[in-house]
């Protein structure tokens, strides 16, 4: 008997060994995450990944639908012969809205614990993203999105106007809500507004530019919403709406390097393999004399490797076109750490406020806004203006729209999207056409929807196309209608 | 064949201790004997059971068809011999990770299919860790999936005694959720030997793998896109030349034909442009010559002993194995014991426990990214000889820059074999121990505990100027998982006139306890030296568990009448730690019932002489994973930071319901020398927990919800017979063919009934349930085609595409059918199977990139035209909608990139049918006579072969094609294959 308990013991021993003291719903807990972050744990990684993602943007698409580069040699289907198919934009909707939840999140944080700040910054974030998002789009969905929470699965797609509208209004709202007696409580990658507060008059000043370049945008719609009105009091009311005063004030992202803040293009040889620089960037620098030149290309070569100075390849060149030299191409350091990514600049404000003045919506000297967005884009870029820069005919202010918005063009450079947008609200600056064009030599006008929408909303996908008038490259969203 | 005669299993779980005098002489004359009636098997729990009471199919596979053939992967064995069983693979390199489904699909999530491995009573935790990465990872940077193994790929061949099939719910209800896809009872050997002899057998094989079957390559173009030098003649130029400029630089291979030219190419003493014209020629073997033979070599000894009261086995095997590719393998050592001891009458305690370690200091990555050697092969030119790969590093650049002169997208093959090493080391213990008491003849008692640790180091080595890692990178994971059974099962038996019942209640506890930790050196600051302190940035990520618990309650009445009719009636309750307290307890029943007709109508004839029907009924409840309940926010690699969830989360969970029906009936003609058996089933799954894709503009990629009904309706056939039976002949045959049906019959309410996407592969290769549809239908983009089945074109010469996605194809086979025959002549034994399925197809993301590239004998057609243009087959829409033919030209690469692109699923999607000869084997037994005076028991030696030959139209290297993506073995599509074997080999074995 003694040793049937002996034997009984051992296994029951080891039975109750096995047996866990802890409860269902701790074993049910995920140690590794949390479920009620701090709201400043939430903006790095908004900042991060889509300034990173902007930069990939413009490397990825606005560098060949604008003719900064190509695919070459190649006489395939390529964004720089206006090939676009259905899934050219599903990377920029699905990432833009992954991030817009993040601020979401943000806002939501920020109401909860009344933090005016974090409110503030997360409406000019939101603008920043949705603008991008409905300029490259045309509708998209707004007041119905990220609500999965209010278990809506198929949000409808809001009109362009309306979302113009929202936005504009958080814009102003924002200015209003920036306390600039405090720093925020953790970490802030575009201003460092944690250690200073004069990185939160930064904020009020990026919101403001921000406000300016959307309400430019939508210039041809004034009336529809009091574009002007509001431009005016923004540009003539210093005090209250601050804005960039100097490249210091912009907004952007230092890349260091050093992992977890590492270049967006993880092989520099991607940026540079199979490509060459586009022939009409490379000529309007070499034409403006732009000391930035070895910055950004490399020289071309003759056949038998003699450097031939600086000469791009022509974008949609006819197929069959042969070459006799070897084009310039990108300079691989552009995709290497240290640089600085671009949101927005002093320069493109510049620009701005030029054709604002051009166009007699605000008072001001368009030259001098002109040669100031001229000049500071290149002082951005670390370099200095020759004294004698604006002596060139190619580069003096000749009182033309076509001279600002192709030196605009110009600083747009690795700015995500925006070059391609403001080439189709002005048609400038005119693009050649070197032969091998698809799509009839036209410049595409937005990405078609992408595909899981279409097949899993596809109601309010059929809304949106009847609204917009057309689901393809060609068609026109409302701030761009004649 | 698979079943055996006459044994009864040993089993250390109720203490029926008997045991035969077995060898291999022996094994093998039992094989041809009838079939007996009193078979037993081992049923859930362990319980042992006549076959013939059971109301359902518990099919048995013995030790042989472990022990005839080398597979490194003992699941392997099983292919193509048990009606029902598949064994699916992700091709992905030597430890052949499988996932093993029984009776379809029942689940719309990949991972909740398979069927439950249960080794020696305690079911095994079969746990893969991924690396986190998905397959289809090309230019994101980053890692690739890896197979480094799960815990079935430890489970030892030699060790195995038997493997039974449980392959319905109602089979396996006793085993809870987990065996609700069907079980794999698998029983290791324990002692068995003459009464008080000590008995040692020794096993030895060698086999080598070559690659079964290679995609169709052209070599009668080279590299290039079709430009034209200035004399308007299409050329080659390695560099800019003074031909023109560089054309190099192109994975595509859309160059000028291979006529006598000579142009300016790379060359390799230069390590650059050659300097002078060299001839354009092809190198035909420029991927073959980079796969060697492989080989693998095991060695194993036991050693038993066995009396009235004890029984012990221990047993030791090595195995050593190099894998087809160079510097790639794996060891793998086991240590298995087995010890029984009657301590009193009434008491007998026994133990089990298996000690394993395998570990490699290479593995191959798979999938479509860098650092794939299939990424290499797809990318390869015909023009270019695969030696200029070898030197591995440029001169004077060691550890610092590899050749790669093409495109630094391809990173160097042999920098692949030799310099980007993922290792593992693997270390395994699971083992049992009960105790059984007998209080009287009617009640007895056993109580088990049993435990499965496991510790898997992984290490993940990448030199500098890998195309994802300019500056290396170099990773440790460290995994350890912990499972715990214990169990508890109080038994009656009794009988009353012709009535016999036995009836038990039991309960377990069953907890899992994982933790995975990861660092990693984003850069490392002196080249070749790979350790976390030479981490240009380390980041180290938060240990991530994956805990769970459930505790049960269960019984089970079996009652007999006559042993002519048998009935069982099974329930359980679970409570489960991943559901919501509200929906935590679920309670799930069984019936089954057994008539032996032919004992109940007296049937005495020798042709006719058993007839049994079956028919049984069972549900079973399953929960879901872990930490499914709440929104977590995941940690940034920002310090201080977090991303927002992906996946919506659900507090309400329910848990999902199974509910089987089967029916069949056995045949034993002529003295049971032909059996033959017959089934019919029916399931249905409902409210499966899954994640569903959603809409990003939601707000969330997926989320957790509750829905959908699905059915699974099939059959399964299956005969052996013996035809001939003499003394120094026989013929032994079996066949099975199964056939599985599987749909959905509603979606989720919150679908209308509208399809939805479970998950996409790629984005372009899109799962789309719809009602009515299937379980592993694929949907995509095809061509578009008028009411005539015309292609349509564009006015751009390239076909036209339609606006929606439509149904291409199912990735699951309709039937599937295995024939197995064993001759025996004098003392030689030949045998050999062959299996085959029907009616599934695949996606191949390699076949779309090398058309797309010009690389296969697919894209010759056109290239001979004036100026290389082609004009597509098809039609036009004209404005009035009628059709005229097309008769646009264009350049030939741009029509094989367009009709080839990656979203036309239909052009890159193939029939996966195949037949392949599985096994083939021929054995000689030394007799008695001549071994016995050396004290030998058995001496048999053997030629064995293993998918010698294969009739498939799938035209990369394996129809039997999965994906690993990340972790889970995705079926139906290829995303960077690495080529299957076929294998010869010899072994000999040894008994004293």
């Amino acid at each position: 008997m003694k040793k049937i308990i002996f034997y009984i013991s051992i296994v029951s021993s080891a039975v109750a060994v096995h047996s866990c003291s802890r409860d269902f719903e701790e074993i049910n807990t995920n140690t590794s995450k949390l479920t009620n972050p701090s709201v400043g744990s939430l903006l790095v990684p908004i900042q991060y990944e889509m300034a990173t993602y902007g930069y990939q943007r413009a490397n990825d698409f606005s560098f060949d639908i604008m003719q900064v580069a190509l695919d070459f040699p190649s006489e395939g289907n390529t964004y720089s012969r206006y090939y676009l198919t259905e899934g050219s934009g599903s990377g920029y909707w699905n990432s833009s809205y992954k991030w817009l939840k993040q601020v979401k999140n943000l806002q939501i944080a920020a109401d909860k614990e009344q933090n005016r700040n974090y409110q503030a910054i997360a409406k000019v974030l939101n603008a920043w993203l949705t603008a991008n998002l409905t300029d490259a789009f045309g509708d998209v969905p707004y007041s119905e999105a990220l609500s999965m929470e209010k278990e809506i699965m198929t949000p409808k797609f809001d009109k362009q106007k309306d979302i113009y509208t929202q936005i504009l209004n958080d814009l102003k709202d924002a200015n209003q809500l920036f306390d600039t007696t405090k720093t925020l409580s953790e970490s802030d990658i575009f201003y460092n507004a944690n250690t200073d507060v004069a990185g939160i008059v930064k904020w009020k000043k990026f919101g403001n530019s921000l406000s300016l370049r959307l309400l430019t945008r939508i210039l041809k719609r004034n009336g529809e919403i009091n574009v002007n009105a509001r431009i005016q009091e923004i540009v003539n009311n210093p005090t209250v709406y601050p804005i960039f005063e100097s490249n210091a004030d912009g907004a952007g992202l230092d890349i260091s390097g050093v992992a977890p803040f590492l270049p967006p293009i993880p092989r520099p040889q991607d940026f540079t393999s199979y490509r060459a620089a586009g022939d009409f960037f490379v000529q309007t620098l070499v034409d403006n004399n732009d000391p930035r030149l070895s910055k950004f290309f490399t020289q071309a070569k003759d056949l038998s490797n003699q450097d031939l100075g600086y000469k791009g390849a022509p974008s949609g060149y006819a197929l069959g076109t042969v070459f006799n030299y070897t084009p310039s191409n990108l300079n691989q350091n552009l995709a290497k750490a240290p640089l600085r990514i671009l949101v927005m600049t002093y320069s493109e404000l510049q620009f701005i406020l030029a054709e604002l003045s051009f166009k007699g919506i605000i008072a001001g000297n368009t030259e001098n806004y002109y040669k100031k967005g001229v000049s500071s884009i290149i002082e951005q870029w670390g370099n200095t203006v020759p004294a004698d820069y604006f002596n060139n005919p190619k580069v003096a202010y000749n009182n033309t729209l076509e001279r600002i918005m192709l030196q605009k063009y110009v600083s747009l450079f690795f700015v995500d999207h925006q070059q391609w947008y403001e080439q189709r609200r002005t048609g400038l600056p005119i693009l050649p056409n070197n032969g091998g064009l698809l799509n009839d030599g036209k410049m595409p006008q937005r990405f078609m929807y992408p595909s899981l929408p279409r097949v899993m909303n596809p109601q309010n996908y059929q809304q949106a196309v009847q609204s917009m008038g057309g689901d393809d490259i060609n068609t026109l969203m409302w701030w761009n209608k004649p | 064949m698979h079943k055996k005669t006459q044994q009864i299993i040993l089993l250390s779980v109720l203490g029926v201790v008997s045991f035969s005098n077995l060898t291999a002489q022996q094994t093998r004359q039992k094989r041809d004997t009838i079939k007996n009636i009193d078979e037993v098997v081992v049923t859930a729990l362990g319980i042992k059971r006549q076959d013939k009471s059971l109301g359902y199919v518990a099919e048995k596979v013995g030790s042989e068809v472990f022990e005839e053939t080398q597979n490194n992967n003992w699941s392997q064995a099983l292919e193509g011999k048990v009606a029902g069983v598949k064994i699916q693979t992700a091709g992905a390199g030597p430890l052949g990770t499988s996932r093993i489904t029984i009776r379809g699909e029942k689940s719309m999530n990949m991972n909740e299919n398979f069927a439950l491995i249960v080794v020696d009573g305690i079911p095994l935790g079969n746990s893969t860790t991924g690396t986190g990465t998905p397959a289809y990872g090309a230019g994101s940077g980053g890692d690739l999936p890896i197979d480094l193994g799960n815990g079935l790929n430890s489970i030892n061949p030699d060790d195995i005694e038997s493997v039974t099939v449980l392959k319905g719910a109602s089979a396996a209800a006793l085993y809870g959720s987990r065996a609700a896809n069907g079980a794999l009872m698998i029983t290791t050997k324990s002692g068995k030997s003459k009464k008080g002899k000590v008995s040692v057998t020794f096993n030895s094989y060698s086999s080598f793998d070559t690659v079964l079957k290679w995609p169709d390559w052209q070599y009668e173009y080279g590299q290039g896109t079709m430009t034209k030098d200035k004399n308007g003649q299409f050329y080659y130029s390695y560099g800019a030349s003074a031909d023109g400029v560089s054309t190099g630089g192109t994975s595509s291979a859309f160059g000028p034909k291979f006529n006598g030219q000579y142009y300016f190419q790379y060359d390799p003493t230069v390590q650059g442009q050659s300097l002078q014209r060299q001839l354009w020629r092809a190198y035909e073997n420029n991927v073959k010559d980079f796969w060697e033979v492989g080989s693998t070599y095991s060695n194993s000894v036991a050693i038993e002993a066995s009396n009235d009261r004890t029984n012990f086995r221990t047993s030791l095997t090595y195995l050593t194995n190099e894998w087809m590719m160079p510097n790639t393998g794996f060891n793998r050592f086991n240590v298995a014991l087995s010890f029984s001891h009657k301590v009193t009458d009434k008491l007998r305690i026994s133990t089990k426990l298996t000690f394993n370690r395998t570990n490699s200091d290479n593995l191959p990555a798979t999938g479509y990214n860098n650092q794939s050697i299939s990424y290499f092969m797809i990318f390869q030119n015909p023009n270019v000889d695969l030696s200029w790969y070898k030197p591995i590093w440029k001169s004077g650049q060691q550890q610092l820059d590899q050749i790669h002169p093409f495109s630094s997208y391809i990173d160097n093959p042999y920098l692949i074999a030799y310099e980007m090493l993922n290792g593992v080391d693997k270390r395994n213990i699971f083992g049992n121990i009960t105790a059984d008491y007998q209080f009287n003849k009617n009640f007895s008692l056993m109580l088990r505990s049993g435990v499965e640790w496991l510790n898997e180091n992984r290490t993940t080595k990448r030199p500098w100027s890998s195309a994802n890692y300019a500056k290396g990178f170099y990773r440790e994971q460290y995994i350890k998982n912990q499972e715990y059974n214990n169990d508890v099962l109080l038994s009656y038996k009794g009988e009353v006139n012709k009535f016999s019942i036995s009836a038990s209640a039991g309960g377990s506890i069953r907890y899992n306890e994982y933790i995975m930790t990861d660092y990693r050196a984003e850069g490392l600051k002196t080249a070749g030296l790979y350790q976390l302190t030479n981490a240009i940035s380390l980041i180290t990520k938060v240990p991530s568990p994956y805990d769970k618990q459930v505790n049960s309650l269960y019984g089970l009445v079996n009652l007999a009448y006559d042993n002519k009719i048998f009935v069982d009636i099974t329930g359980r309750n679970d409570w489960s730690s991943t559901l919501p307290k509200a929906n935590r307890s679920f309670f799930y029943p069984s019936v089954s019932t057994s008539f032996i007709l032919s004992d109940i109508f007296n049937i005495k004839s020798s042709v006719f002489n058993y007839w049994k029907l079956r028919g049984s009924w069972a549900k079973v409840g399953i929960d879901g994973p872990p930490y499914q309940l709440e929104n977590y926010y995941d940690v940034s690699d920002f310090p201080g930071s977090v991303n927002s969830p992906n996946t919506y989360a659900n507090p309400n969970l329910r848990p999902k319901q199974n509910t089987n029906i089967e029916a069949g009936m056995d045949f034993g003609l002529m003295k049971s020398r032909i059996n033959l058996n017959f089934t019919l089933y029916q399931n249905y799954t409902v409210d499966e927990i899954f994640p569903v894709t959603t809409l990003w503009e939601t707000g969330y990629a997926y989320r957790v919800i509750n829905g959908g009904k699905i059915r699974n309706r099939g059959a399964e056939i299956s005969l052996d017979a013996s035809p001939f039976k003499t003394k120094h002949f026989s013929w032994k045959v079996g066949a099975n063919w199964s056939f599985n049906e599987n749909q959905i019959m509603t979606l989720p309410e919150e679908f209308n009934g509208k399809p939805f996407t479970m998950s996409n592969v790629g984005g372009v290769v899109f799962f789309n349930a719809v009602v009515g549809g299937s379980l592993g239908d694929i949907y995509g983009y095809k061509l578009l085609r008028n009411d005539n089945g015309q292609v349509v074109y564009r006015s751009n010469g390239l076909p036209d595409r339609p606006a929606d996605v439509e149904k291409v194809g199912n990735a699951f086979p309709k039937w599937r059918a295995g024939l197995q025959n064993d001759f025996r002549i004098k003392n030689f034994t030949v045998s050999f199977s062959f299996d085959g399925q029907y009616g599934g197809v695949a996606y191949s993301q390699s076949h779309h990139k090398m058309s797309e590239q010009g690389k296969l004998r697919n894209t010759l057609w056109g290239r001979d035209n004036p100026n290389g243009m082609v004009v597509g087959e098809g039609v036009v829409k004209n404005a009035d909608g009628s059709y005229s033919p097309n008769t646009k030209q264009v350049a030939v690469s741009a029509y094989y990139d367009d009709y080839y692109r990656r979203a036309n699923v239909e052009t890159n999607t193939f029939s996966t049918d195949f037949i392949k000869l599985r096994d083939v084997r021929i054995a000689y037994s030394f007799s008695k006579k001549l071994i016995q005076p050396l004290g030998l028991e058995d001496f048999t030696v053997a030629v064995f072969g293993k998918n010698l030959w294969m009739w498939t139209k799938f035209p990369l290297f394996d129809p039997e094609v999965a994906t690993l993506d990340n972790a889970t073995i995705t079926p139906g599509v290829e995303m960077g294959q690495l080529p299957s074997a076929k294998t010869i080999g010899f072994q000999f074995n040894v008994k004293f």
